[in-house]
């Protein structure tokens, strides 16, 4: 009997199109999913065609599936342990010669396997013709051209995707690749591991060649089968070819695959001479020469961090300006217009999505009354829940402009150059380019910013970032530090000075961290090295660029959403509620009870005890999400009040809210950022090593700030 | 005197002879296509090295690029 619920599992290389095409084939259904055998979360969507269900699941982009990265090994891991039906393979039809690489190790590792030939709407372009016809009978299985961005080939892929899985057409075994030296060695390892158990999954031959290349996976797996001497053998035979041809065979079978796919190539694509086609018309010249360019200015040393650096900056001011009035108000009011400055903080998204609550929490608040609803369920509602869903929402905008942005880098190619532009800055810390991206992502929510670490090639660098990028002020904190900050300096030349100082700090208090991971927790001392692809630069398509946006948005707002209405119902429950049932007054809460408990740790700020108990009480929340921070401020001083009433009533020094901001920034990650920290380095010890050691390290760096400014002239500015 | 892929100027096709280093690194430059027997060409030469190799855009630190040994077409 035919299955209805087809599952293929999408591959693909980076910047092959793979995220455009996903979302063409599965359009608004994607969801992230857990899978058996494979320890993340995978993007997957559905479409019904045919009376049948598809269900698409997205692998991590990937050069191949040797294991060498992360994504390669979650890749190679859903192919052999999620079952799927089909295996959709997706090459750039305008460089086959090195994305055909890819589907030819799949298919070496099962013959369910469609080809998808992207980007198919620019091979004119790039003067590349491809005779589909023959690449598909050379393959034996079905090689669709599709262009995601002009929606064709779609119809027929998924046509070619059903007739797979219904065993119509395709091949039935797997594709053998003439590994010429290596061909007698991989029959004696065959021969070996046939006794293998923890390797039946796997066919034979595939085993045998990536046994060969030196699999850490497949390695671990029979080590903890108990089949060490099966494993012994094997690693007998590669030391031996190693001796006899002074290669690796990890090399020897990288080449003969190359080989085979520099012959298929031979066969079926066709470049016309020089790499682009002139292109006639006036117009399209023009954007080359732009193109050109951009080129050569991200790659200039001097220009290309300095470029990337003011293109981040404008980013950065824009978004901010529209969200929430800063820095372009204070600009306004240090030039004297101040209504006008007013004007841009009151129409700032932010001010009005607050203005919206107020006015939702009020009319709510007056119709309960009305019903003579008891005076604790309206708190409830209007200070505990409705206070936290604004929240919530005050953010969704600062959240869709940061991946608005992150989205348009990305899609234009710009990103990977600005990468190659910060390598040389990074390496001095121990990174490379590429770790841009997990800090950028950062800036916006760290939770993102950390998985963004598995593109690292190298672990050490990998670990390095997972561990210092909390350290990166997310847009949580930003909220924190300009509530603060607006609320105890008066002049926006101090506000700006502050703020800029703070995310200044942080940064190299990011950046030393990671080098301070490398060198030593990981002892490593040589640099690590960059390898990354360049996409040809291009105008951003709006379809993905939304795409990514929203996908970016959706995924901080169900993480917030849910924490940050929790926590508010929470708070609202510890400061009203004590030991001895509901309190009026609050300093009798099991709120005032848990802070003065921590209060200690902030006697050598000099806090007023009177109210250093809520400051370390908002602390707290402040762990389980940094915006949480003031509305528990807010929500201590009796909720019905303004922000800048609310934080002026802890009657703190500008001195001490400088320093106090500085340990908001720095103290510790929030507990969906620690989460991931422990799901991606996979370590107790190192989530718990990190944590307690950028505790200490906020601690330290504040009490010093504090110090320092008190005990110097600096202190006269304040 | 052998020739290395960060010594060579911008505009010249050379051509892989072998890729030096550890496992994970090789295997990676391998997979990019940077196969003994494939044509580069250098693309830009200041800070990390760009190449094109097989219809694709790389970008290489310095001293990757001192790892991959070339020779003249």
């Amino acid at each position: 009997m035919e299955k209805k619920e087809i599952i293929v599992a999408v591959a693909g290389n980076p910047n092959v199109g793979k995220s455009t095409l996903f979302n063409v084939l599965t359009g608004k259904t994607v969801h992230v999913a857990n899978w058996p055998g494979v320890t993340v979360e995978l993007k997957q969507g559905v479409k019904k065609y045919r009376g049948k269900v598809i269900k698409f699941v997205d692998l991590p982009g990937a050069y191949g599936i040797s294991a060498s990265t992360m994504e390669e090994l979650i890749a190679r891991e859903f192919i052999v342990h999620g079952e799927p039906d089909v295996v959709l393979v997706l090459a750039d039809s305008t460089a086959p010669e090195r994305t055909l690489y890819l589907p030819i190790q799949i298919l070496e590792l099962t013959p369910k396997v469609v080809v998808a030939l992207t980007k198919s709407d620019l091979t004119h372009k790039h003067g590349v013709h491809i005779y589909v016809d023959k690449l598909e009978s050379i393959l034996k299985v079905p090689v669709i051209p599709v262009s995601a961005i002009k929606g064709y080939g779609i119809r027929e892929l998924l046509n070619a995707i059903i007739d797979v899985a219904s065993g119509k057409k395709g091949r039935s075994n797997t594709l053998v690749v003439d590994y010429n030296g290596l061909e007698p060695f991989i029959k004696e390892v065959e021969s070996y591991i046939t006794k293998s158990k923890a390797l039946s999954k796997y066919p034979s031959r595939w085993a045998a060649v990536r046994l060969l290349e030196g699999d850490s996976r497949l390695e671990e797996l029979m080590e903890k089968a108990g089949e060490k001497d099966i494993l012994d053998e094997v690693r007998k035979i590669r030391d031996s070819i190693k001796r006899s041809t002074g290669k690796d065979p990890s090399e020897i079978a990288i080449t003969s695959r190359f080989n085979y796919v520099d012959s298929i190539v031979k066969e079926t694509v066709v470049r016309a001479a020089g790499e682009q086609v002139s292109v006639s018309e006036l117009l399209k010249l023009l954007g080359k020469a732009v193109v050109d360019q951009l080129e050569r200015i991200f790659q200039h040393t001097v220009l290309g961090p300095i470029a990337s650096l003011l293109l981040l900056f404008l980013m950065f001011l824009i978004i901010f300006t529209v969200n929430t009035g800063f820095p372009v108000n204070v600009l306004f009011d240090l030039l004297g217009f101040t209504e006008l400055a007013e004007f841009v903080e009151a129409y700032s998204l932010a001010g009005l999505v607050e203005l919206t609550f107020e006015i939702i929490s009020s009319s709510i608040s007056m119709l309960l009354e009305a019903q003579n609803v008891a005076p604790w369920i309206i708190s409830l509602i209007t200070d505990g829940i409705i206070a936290g869903i604004g929240a919530v929402l005050t953010f969704l905008p600062l959240i869709m402009f940061v991946s608005f942005f992150l989205a348009v880098l990305e899609d234009s190619g710009i990103a990977p150059r600005i990468a190659v532009a910060f390598n040389n800055i990074f390496v001095k810390f121990g990174l490379t380019g590429r770790a841009i991206y997990p800090y950028l992502i950062s800036i916006g929510c760290n939770t993102p910013g950390i998985l963004a670490s598995r593109t690292s090639i190298e672990e050490e660098e990998r670990m390095s970032i997972i561990g210092s990028a909390s350290f990166v002020p997310c847009q949580a904190r930003l909220v924190v530090i300009l509530a603060f900050v607006t609320t105890y300096f008066k002049i926006p030349l101090y506000q700006a000075a502050a703020v800029i100082s703070i995310y200044l700090m942080a940064f190299l208090v990011t950046l030393t961290t990671a080098l301070f991971i490398r060198r030593v927790i990981f002892r490593k001392k040589e640099k690590p090295e960059l390898i990354l692809e360049l996409p040809p630069i291009h105008k951003p398509s709006l379809k993905v660029v939304w795409w990514l946006t929203w996908s970016y948005s959706k995924h901080f707002l169900k993480k917030a959403g849910t924490i940050i209405f929790l926590v508010s119902v929470l708070t609202w429950f510890m400061i009203n509620y004590g030991p001895t049932g509901p309190v009026d007054d609050i300093s009798q809460s099991y709120g005032a009870i848990f802070g003065r408990l921590l209060s200690p740790f902030l006697t050598p700020f000099h806090i007023n005890p009177e109210t250093s108990w809520k400051v370390a009480y908002a602390l707290i929340n402040g762990f389980i999400a940094k915006e949480c921070l003031v509305e528990t401020i807010v929500l201590l001083e009796g909720g019905d009040i303004d922000v800048d009433e609310a934080l002026l009533a802890l009657g703190l020094t500008r001195v001490q809210t400088y320093s106090l901001l500085v340990f908001m920034t720095l103290y510790v990650p929030c507990l969906a950022t620690l989460a991931v920290i422990y799901m991606e380095s996979r370590s107790v010890k190192f989530t718990l090593g990190i944590t307690v050691y950028i505790i200490t390290v906020a601690y330290l760096i504040s009490l010093i700030v504090y110090y320092i400014l008190s005990l110097t002239t600096l202190y006269l500015i304040f | 005197m052998v020739l290395t892929l960060d010594k060579v100027p911008v505009g010249v096709k050379v051509k892989v002879v072998s890729v030096l280093g550890g496992y994970g690194i090789v295997n990676r430059l391998m997979q990019m296509g940077l196969t003994p027997g494939t044509i580069v060409e250098v693309v830009n030469n200041m800070g990390p090295i760009i190449v094109r190799v097989r219809g694709v855009t790389i970008a290489l630190g310095r001293g990757m690029a001192r790892k991959v040994i070339v020779e003249r077409t």
